[in-house]
């Protein structure tokens, strides 16, 4: 029977033809090739909708399409490729999908009808992009995650460096790349080890790893070598590992450096990066992989205490940016610190949530800003705004649902899937986990700080009297930037409802469609039900009994304290800037915590100078040794070449010495003198 | 029959005479004599040794050098020749280009 | 009798293009060395070898005939191409092409005789990697360092004297070394062998025949060879502290000159350390299993150090070279067949990358003359095609996936960590692996300053973009390595076929 799954390569394959059609033709298409990329994403969608569809029904798929090398032999380990559609995969792709067609639609009010140069290479980018990320998400192993993961990586290079003839574009995109190489760095060992350690690096399935790992851990007999390790140890050591990669991806802290820089992309790159593919490929892949993840408590309290620590990091930086779209991108890291301290805790269902959410609400708010940018003629800075609501309602409502659901308020989405990751946190945190515990606290202050970024954002962008000449008459925007904007604001504020636990636990009505999505499934391995069990028997999660709408209650005072507090500040028609107040701590929050100054630093003081000194030893002592020997040798020639003087005598004296010599010597030997 | 020995005492004697010249000498003509003193010498050695064993393969090889001999002068001729041209001498010593 | 064909042709036809007028030397080269590539993608889809040619395998295309007799020594003139040989001898042909073209633009004078040269080098090239006597191997191997001397010192930089003697000393002393710890060897094998065939040789060593010479035991002989032969080929990998020989080298040869040097050329050692020291002599190398992985190690951290401090882009290739070298020591003492497959399809793979990096900062320089990174900037302004390829050229040399690159590096990593030789294989590879991050530090500023960013450079004409003939070869290998990438069974199946057997010594298959 030919069913979705059949198709289901298409939806990679279709934006990776976009990519090859604008780059080959783009030049003679219309719209830069903005309609290949568009009809492509549009076709992922819909297949990426049947698959859901499919997925739904109760259909599973876990199949290995190509060989990439066959090994010579039965031992010799093979390297596959595959698809992976389960519950998880199916949501994600619909995410992918769709935000990419949006932003697609966008780029034409955005580049097209800018007047933007090189547009061919800019949808060729955006299709590679979405092709690479869809790639990894249907990814059916390790491997193949890694390399659509690091393709990713090469996209997000591309497109931030779109605009390559400034300076700043070019040194941001080589930062994005070069940061999250230093993770993909522990992935790439990570994966490695996998392969050593399990011989395999399937995710699901017959002897797939995770679940090797969980039989080795049980001591039911499976082969693995852990290099002298105790088991435990080990795949916390390798959970780390691949950590590195999800770090650098996602921009925990220490490794979120690169992203505010990135903002020198265009907008709708932005929107795409942050929203739904190369930041979310970090967290995604610790869900996929979370069955192994379950077996090892230290490798979650790590990834909970970075979450948590990176969520309020994160915050307080956003508090004091003056351009919009860097209160963005700080908000885009906190709040994948929000995903990895749910992940962390135990929260797999309440994480995805939180990526679903975040997905919608964070392409709303970068594409909002893309319009708020286009309206002040590229000019990103807050204080020259103001005002903007009256002149552009369609994006100010918009842009309000999606302030709305960032800052956690209730009933819009990110309120849901926010507070289920704080919720969870608190109840692993008192079930006997400090570590949680301590991410939870982090968490629910950054909820506050959260509330008050967030709508000093909006009151500075959209309230008050235009500040300058420039936001008193903005630019208009046509349908392609308003209709995905509306697409956004109305799922930004509805899609939190496929999950409301607290509201099923206050009234008894079954409302968490989510959790029922993710727990149950044809592969029965990679199901929240499974991961539970996992969690409790192998991380020795227990949960303490706290009402979920209290814990509710609570980050939503907080999230309304924070937004209130930003509108006595900012919501008056002149406002100043408060930051000042805050004294030292607004320079170090103003400078990012120093953060990239010491990796700068590492870069230029330690690194290079260590290079040089290496290069100085290079040519000093190791080609001076080999200088050396010829010129040790050149001059021993230069001093024994004299014994040839041109005059044939001493030659003829030296024959004769030569051959006396011979003789003497012969004769001694020879003992003819005895 | 003299016996062999006499032969080659008589060879070493005429090969010194020409070694002598050769490391004392400076005019290439004596150079030359000098040379073909020492050839002669070997010579010497090859028909002794001939007699001495009753083999004709010797006398065929000093056959051989005498040929040898006579072009080798040929060609040291026109080396001298062609020195003296150059240096208005034949002095062997004042040639000496050919060094480092 | 096709292997006879190919070096034939090869030869006679760089006779050709030497007698040729200069006017059309370049176009005749090209079109005759088509005939090469055609023999050796025929090769490739007649390949039927199994098994290793040097250990029992039955290698495609063997010619034995007798030559001649000496010192007890028959001399056979024998040639084959196992899974090993084979994807060198493709790359050989493939890249001599593309070099050659390439070199239209920028060489212009004397041009019969360049050509003539790189024909001939392609010659002996195809021999070193065919033939199955030492004898014939190591007069292939010797005759490929005559024309890469004249093609240095005729047509390089101004430092090209000094470049072309020392490459020419250099290796040439390192040659001696391995002769003399090889026919050791032989000599201790004594009667076991009669000739200089490499399978009979290789055999006998396995099998343990190897007996004392003039009072020195089997067992130091057989550390000493092992020694000599290594330090040999070391130079021409090159392995660092042996490498001072490659930059100066490539700095001053025409880039042409470089993509053969770095492409094929450094591939010549590594195929040696193969098939001798690690074929040869397996127990001796996982002996040395620690200083050798160690030493693989350094070439890489160090090699990649160095070319980040570099200015020159050609000079940062040639210190990438080799760094990524090192990674191909790694995957050999690894004996696992990932990591001898991988080494050798590392060999490939930097072949092609290695050559189209070269190729591409040869564009640069034939178009701005000037290699040095804060001459320019804003290349991709001007040179939208070559700077494209370029781009992904360096993103194949950071070991982007589904480009050949990786897929080399993958392999070793993975066949070196799961490496039995040594407890401490997985630190080592561990270790080497940060290379990859260091390789795109040094690629991603280099094309930061000189390809983006406003366009600055000093010039009294136009700067355009660069003639087809130059782009085009880029655009062929780029594809290759895309191929490559996706696809490395075409030619990572037969490698393994024939490394299989040479990994007893490296604990079990994985």
């Amino acid at each position: 029977m030919v069913g979705a799954f059949d198709y289901a390569p298409a939806i990679v394959l279709l934006p990776f033809l976009s990519f090859l059609v604008a780059l080959a033709g783009g030049k003679y298409l219309p719209k830069g090739g903005a309609f290949g990329g568009i009809a492509a994403t549009a076709g992922s969608l819909v297949l990426s909708a049947w698959v859901f569809l499919t997925v739904s029904a109760g259909n599973a798929y876990n199949e290995t399409l190509y060989t990439w090398v066959a090994g010579a032999g039965e031992e010799t380990t093979r390297l596959t490729f595959g698809l992976l559609l389960d519950p998880l995969a199916a949501m994600m792709l619909l995410i992918v999908s769709l935000v990419a067609l949006l932003v697609h639609v966008f780029s034409l009010g955005y580049m097209n009808d800018e007047g933007e140069t090189g547009l061919p290479r800019y949808y060729a980018g955006l299709g590679l992009f979405t092709a690479s990320m869809l790639g990894f998400v249907v990814a059916d192993n390790l491997l193949m995650a890694f390399m659509f993961f690091e393709l990713v990586g090469l996209c997000s290079y591309l497109l931030i460096g779109f605009w390559f003839r400034d300076s700043g574009p070019p040194s941001a995109a080589k930062k994005a790349f070069l940061v999250t190489r230093f993770g993909d760095y522990f992935f790439l060992v990570g994966v490695v080890a996998v392969f050593a350690t399990f011989g395999t690096a399937k995710f699901a399935g017959e002897g797939a790893f995770p679940v090797i790992a969980e039989e080795a851990l049980a001591g039911s007999a499976a082969e693995v070598t852990t290099f002298g390790f105790a088991p435990e140890t080990w795949f916390t050591i390798l959970g780390l590992l691949i950590l590195g990669g999800v770090i650098g991806k996602s921009a925990q802290f220490p490794l979120h450096t690169w992203l505010p820089d990135a903002m020198e992309g265009p907008t709708p790159v932005s929107a795409l990066i942050h929203a739904a593919t190369m930041v979310a490929a970090g967290v995604y892949l610790v869900a996929r992989m979370y069955g192994f993840y379950a077996l090892s408590p230290t490798a979650l309290g790590i990834i909970a205490l970075v979450g948590g620590f990176t969520a309020l990091f994160a915050a307080t930086m956003g508090v004091v940016k003056r351009e919009i779209k860097q209160v963005l991108a700080y908000s885009t890291i906190s709040q994948y610190g929000y995903m990895m301290l749910g992940l962390g805790a135990g929260g797999y269902v309440a994480a995805s949530f939180h990526l679903l959410t975040h997905a919608f609400f964070k392409a709303l708010l970068f594409l909002g800003a893309g319009a708020v940018i286009i309206a002040m003629h590229h000019d990103e800075d807050m204080w020259n705004m103001g005002g903007l609501k009256e002149r552009m309602p369609v994006t100010y409502y918009t842009f309000l649902s999606g302030s709305l659901a960032l800052a956690g308020i209730v009933p819009f989405a990110g309120f849901w899937s926010k507070d289920e990751v704080l919720y969870e946190a608190l109840v692993h945190g008192l079930g006997g986990s400090p570590l949680l515990l301590a991410g939870y606290a982090m968490g629910l202050v950054a909820v506050f700080f959260t509330g008050f970024y967030t709508f000093r954002m909006v009151f500075l962008t959209f309230h008050g009297e235009p500040r300058t000449e420039v936001a008193r008459d903005p630019h208009g925007v046509r349908w392609n930037v308003k209709g995905p904007l509306v697409v956004l604001g109305i799922l930004a504020a509805t899609i939190g409802f496929v999950n409301m636990v607290p509201v099923q636990d206050l009234t008894g009505i079954h409302l968490e469609f989510l959790h029922d999505w993710l727990a149950h499934g044809e592969l029965s391995a990679l199901t929240a039900e499974h991961y539970g069990e996992l969690l409790h028997d192998y991380a020795h999660y227990t949960s303490a009994d706290v009402a979920s709408y209290v814990a509710g209650a609570v980050s939503l005072a907080l999230a309304l304290a924070g937004a209130g507090l930003a509108h006595v500040l900012y919501n008056v028609p002149e406002p100043t800037e408060h930051t000042a107040k805050l004294g030292a701590v607004k320079d170090l929050w103003y400078n990012n915590y120093y953060q990239d100054e010491y990796q700068i630093w590492i870069a230029t003081s330690v690194v290079l100078p260590l290079s040089r000194l290496a290069d100085k030893f290079d040519q000093g002592v190791v080609d001076g040794v080999v200088n050396g020997v010829s010129s040790v040798s050149l001059f021993a020639g230069s001093r024994i070449r004299r014994i040839q003087t041109g005059v044939v005598s001493n030659y003829a004296a030296l024959l004769t010495l030569g051959l006396t010599a011979l003789l003497v010597v012969f004769g001694v030997l020879g003992g003819w003198f005895v | 029959m003299v016996p062999v020995q006499w032969y080659l005492l008589l060879a070493t004697a005429v090969f010194c005479i020409g070694l002598f010249g050769i490391l004392t000498r400076k005019n290439a003509l004596l150079f030359l004599m000098s040379v073909e003193l020492m050839l002669n010498a070997a010579n010497i050695n090859l028909v002794a040794f001939s007699a001495y064993w009753g083999n004709i393969t010797g006398q065929t090889f000093s056959l051989f050098t005498m040929a040898l001999a006579a072009a080798e002068v040929a060609v040291g001729i026109g080396i001298i020749l062609v020195l003296y041209r150059n240096f208005d001498d034949v002095d062997v010593t004042l040639a000496k280009g050919m060094r480092w | 009798m096709i292997i006879e064909a190919l070096i034939a042709i090869t030869f006679v036809a760089s006779m050709a293009v030497l007698l040729a007028p200069n006017a059309w030397a370049g176009r005749l080269a090209a079109t005759l060395s088509l005939l090469p590539v055609v023999g050796s993608l025929y090769m490739w889809s007649r390949f039927d070898a199994t098994g290793n040619a040097l250990t029992g395998g039955t290698p495609a295309f063997e010619t034995t005939v007798q030559w001649l007799e000496l010192g007890g020594y028959t001399l056979n003139w024998h040639v084959g191409v196992d899974g090993i040989g084979l994807p060198l001898v493709v790359l050989t042909t493939v890249l001599t092409t593309l070099a050659v073209v390439s070199a239209w633009a920028s060489i212009d004078d004397r041009q019969s005789q360049f050509y003539g040269l790189m024909l001939f080098m392609e010659a002996n090239l195809l021999g070193v990697f065919t033939a199955l006597d030492f004898f014939v191997w190591f007069v292939f191997w010797e005759a490929v360092l005559l024309p890469m001397y004249f093609l240095i010192g005729v047509w390089g930089g101004p430092r090209r004297k000094y470049a072309a003697i020392k490459f020419f000393v250099y290796t040439n002393i390192a040659s001696l070394a391995m002769f003399i710890g090889f026919i050791a060897l032989v000599f201790g094998l004594g009667d076991s062998v009669s000739s200089l065939d490499m399978p009979a040789i290789a055999g006998a060593l396995r099998a343990g025949e190897l007996g004392s010479l003039y009072g020195i035991p089997a067992a130091t002989l057989r550390t000493v060879a092992f020694v000599a032969m290594f330090l040999g080929f070391a130079v021409k990998v090159p392995i660092v502290p042996f490498h001072t020989w490659l930059p100066d080298a490539h700095v001053e040869a025409p880039s042409p000159v470089s993509v053969m040097l770095a492409g094929v050329l450094l591939k010549m050692g590594t195929y040696a350390l193969l098939r001798f020291n690690f074929t040869m002599l397996p127990e001796t190398a996982t002996q040395f299993a620690a200083p050798i992985a160690l030493i693989a190690v350094i070439s890489v951290i160090y090699g990649a150090m160095l070319a980040l401090a570099q200015q020159d882009l050609k000079r940062i290739v040639a210190y990438s070279s080799v760094s990524s070298m090192g990674y191909v020591i790694l995957g050999l003492i690894a004996y696992t067949t990932y990591g001898v497959g991988g080494a050798t399809f590392q060999m490939i793979a930097h072949g092609l990358i290695s050559g189209l990096m070269f190729m591409a900062v040869g564009v640069i320089y034939n178009t701005t003359h000037t290699r040095m990174v804060g001459d320019m900037s804003g290349m991709a302004d001007r040179m939208p095609v070559t700077t494209g390829i370029l781009v992904a050229g360096a993103f194949g040399y950071m070991g982007l996936p589904l480009m050949a690159g990786f897929a080399g590096e993958f392999f070793i990593f993975k066949g070196a960590f799961e490496s039995t030789v040594h407890a401490a294989m997985p630190l080592f590879t561990a270790v080497a692996m940060f290379g990859i991050v260091v390789v795109a530090g040094y690629l991603l500023f280099a094309m930061q300053r000189t390809l983006f960013g406003a366009f600055r450079l000093e010039t009294d004409y136009e700067v355009g973009p660069a003639p087809i003939s130059e782009t085009a070869p880029l655009a062929v290998l780029l594809v290759a390595i895309i191929v490559l990438g996706v696809a490395p069974d075409l030619f990572f199946g037969m490698i393994q076929n024939a490394v299989d057997p040479l990994l007893e010594f490296g604990g079990e298959l994985s």
